[in-house]
């Protein structure tokens, strides 16, 4: 809901949001599982996705993305249930980056982001000149325009997971749900990642290890734990140091980032956890 | 050298097919004139026992030579791509020894018919397909691995099967069934080629509108989903494919192995993993090295023929055993 202020009058404008879910469950074990996630993200909205291994961070992404079908609950993506969608209609509106610790060493890295083409094109078509310039233009904006011919096992874990971001980057969504996009990342390419979505319009849903980088780039967090949502809301809202400490196990510290003033978590190191 | 060549190596390729064709034309047991070759393809020409020879030897020899080699190095190439196992093969699926099994029993069964033979051979090849295909719907179809247990499973049974008719039987079919199972391209006819021929033709089209499906899934089958690939289909439907083009080479060839294990992984040193490039790469390769398998299987011995399979296990465990000792140099 948005409150226009037009000549005097108050409108009041529902805005749809572009992806919602409700009550959405999914058991990948018989005493473990997803409960009842409700989630509401608009345009442009960042939501950082944070909890401990094994919480469901990557589940609950696999479930938006649709990859997996839920055990209960519903996604509406842009007012339409998300399983009404055709494969290539998903894919044109969310893209994901999934953790995949397989790759296809015989490609290139030019080859590798040209799959972003795929859900645009017809089985007939051709990669042509201009979509070459856009594969090209992605490399550039990831900074691996040196490395496009190079073969995919040659990359460092780093570079290759920049080659990734370039796919779906071209894959042109967007929605984009990444999962532990900073992961093998180097501290500039993290912020660099980051900043190249913060820049745009696009809307993000990511899950993030490092508790900081998820309160200066998201605008929402929601935190997991064994599966259960313990709280969802603006970085301030959600990393409480008393929360924080509960849910990782660890006393933390809570000041702000001095510079953009964004909650910043420090964990006590060592023994000192008592 | 390579570098140098590199714009130049399907043109090179090509014209070292051509020339191949040519060559394993005129190479056989009687030598043939090379100024007569070519009136006596397409023309009349005044020695007709060497029109013969080639018209109704030679020929579709060499055709049968060209579309099963492809064929083969194409399944597994389309395989090695569909289950990013780089050890596929199209006989992984218990193609041969369904195959096998079927010519065993039409050997025993029905000695008098010849054709008894592949038709047998092509049904025995389907039994094997559906079995692991049952097993593997059963399985859950998780990942094509999945698939290739079941392969082995039903590989094993079949030829426990084969190996218990042959050991009761008498020793001549046994000779016969054994030497089928090494290959050959002696039983070559243009029945054999219009049979293989469209089978080759619609896998090879399908693979080419569906290249960039293929691609997504050497990644992983979430990438792939993530880019709108029907997973599931998209291998069902080519698993079905690459098993119906070898069951009828088989049928008509026997067991020739190595091929569409060995050829893709040289393509994919030569000129990369691609799936078009593979898929043409590997087509070109195979119809290459077989009719060079064959032309040697015809000569290499005096008055007497090689089983193809023998020549080609031999040069597939070579080339895999060079490609393990430069493999610390260059990752494949």
């Amino acid at each position: 809901m948005n409150l226009f202020h037009l000549s005097g009058l108050n409108f009041q404008v529902s805005i749809q949001p572009l992806l919602s879910c409700h009550n959405l469950s999914f058991r990948w074990h018989p005493h473990a599982g997803l409960q009842q996630v409700d989630l509401t993200l608009h345009a442009q909205d960042r939501l950082g996705i944070i909890g401990p291994n094994g919480a469901g961070k990557s589940t609950l992404l696999k479930l938006l993305a649709g990859l997996l079908r839920p055990a209960s609950g519903e996604i509406l993506l842009c007012g339409q249930l998300l399983s009404h969608y055709s494969l290539a209609e998903k894919a044109r509106s969310l893209a994901l980056l999934a953790q995949d610790t397989e790759q296809a060493t015989a490609s290139t890295v030019f080859e590798l982001v040209e799959l972003g083409l795929l859900p645009h094109k017809q089985l007939w078509q051709r990669t042509d000149q201009h979509d070459q310039i856009r594969i090209s233009q992605v490399l550039t904006q990831v900074g691996l325009t040196d490395k496009a011919t190079a073969s995919v096992s040659s990359l460092s874990g780093g570079e290759l997971q920049r080659a990734q971001f370039a796919r779906v980057l071209l894959q042109g969504a967007k929605l984009l749900l990444l999962d532990e996009p900073t992961n093998h990342l180097d501290v500039q390419y993290q912020h660099q990642l980051l900043q190249s979505i913060v820049s745009t319009e696009l809307t993000l849903i990511a899950s993030f290890h490092d508790l900081n980088l998820a309160a200066s780039y998201c605008n929402q967090l929601l935190l997991l734990q064994q599966g259960k949502v313990v709280a969802v809301g603006s970085p301030e809202q959600v990393l409480q140091p008393k929360l924080i400490s509960e849910v990782f196990g660890r006393r933390c510290l809570v000041d702000s980032n001095p510079f953009d003033g964004k909650p910043r978590v420090t964990f006590a190191p060592g023994a000192c956890n008592d | 050298m390579m570098k140098l060549l590199r714009p130049f190596r399907w043109l090179l390729l090509i014209i070292l097919l051509l020339l191949s064709c040519l060559w394993c034309l005129n190479t056989g047991a009687v030598a043939l004139d090379w100024q007569l070759l070519w009136p006596c393809l397409f023309d009349q020409c005044d020695a007709s026992a060497q029109q013969q020879i080639l018209l109704e030897l030679r020929l579709p020899r060499l055709l049968l030579g060209l579309v099963a080699g492809a064929g083969l190095a194409l399944s597994g190439a389309l395989l090695q791509n569909l289950s990013r196992n780089m050890l596929a093969d199209p006989y992984l699926f218990g193609i041969i020894s369904g195959a096998g099994l079927g010519a065993t029993l039409a050997t025993l069964l029905l000695p008098q018919y010849a054709v008894a033979l592949p038709l047998a051979a092509f049904f025995g090849a389907l039994l094997a397909m559906v079995l692991v295909l049952g097993f593997a719907a059963l399985g859950g179809w998780q990942r094509l691995d999945t698939v290739i247990l079941a392969g082995v499973a039903v590989s094993f049974l079949l030829s426990a099967v084969t190996s218990l008719l042959l050991y009761q039987s008498e020793a001549f079919a046994a000779n016969r069934v054994i030497f089928w199972l090494m290959g050959s391209l002696a039983r070559a006819d243009y029945q054999a080629l219009a049979v293989i021929t469209p089978c080759l033709l619609v896998c090879f089209a399908l693979g080419c509108l569906y290249r960039r499906q293929l691609d997504a899934l050497q990644w992983s089958d979430q990438t792939a989903q993530s880019l709108g690939v029907a997973v599931l289909p998209i291998r069902l439907l080519f698993l079905l494919l690459t098993a119906a083009l070898t069951a009828c080479i088989v049928a008509y060839c026997g067991g020739i192995g190595f091929v569409g294990l060995m050829i893709p992984h040289l393509v994919r040193l030569l000129f990369g993993g691609q799936t078009l490039v593979l898929l043409c790469g590997s087509m070109l390769c195979g119809s290459m090295f077989l009719i060079w398998v064959d032309a040697g299987a015809r000569t290499l011995l005096p008055e007497q023929e090689l089983p193809l399979g023998v020549i080609t296990a031999g040069l597939g465990s070579l080339f895999f055993l060079l490609l393990l000792s430069r493999k610390g140099q260059r990752p494949l």
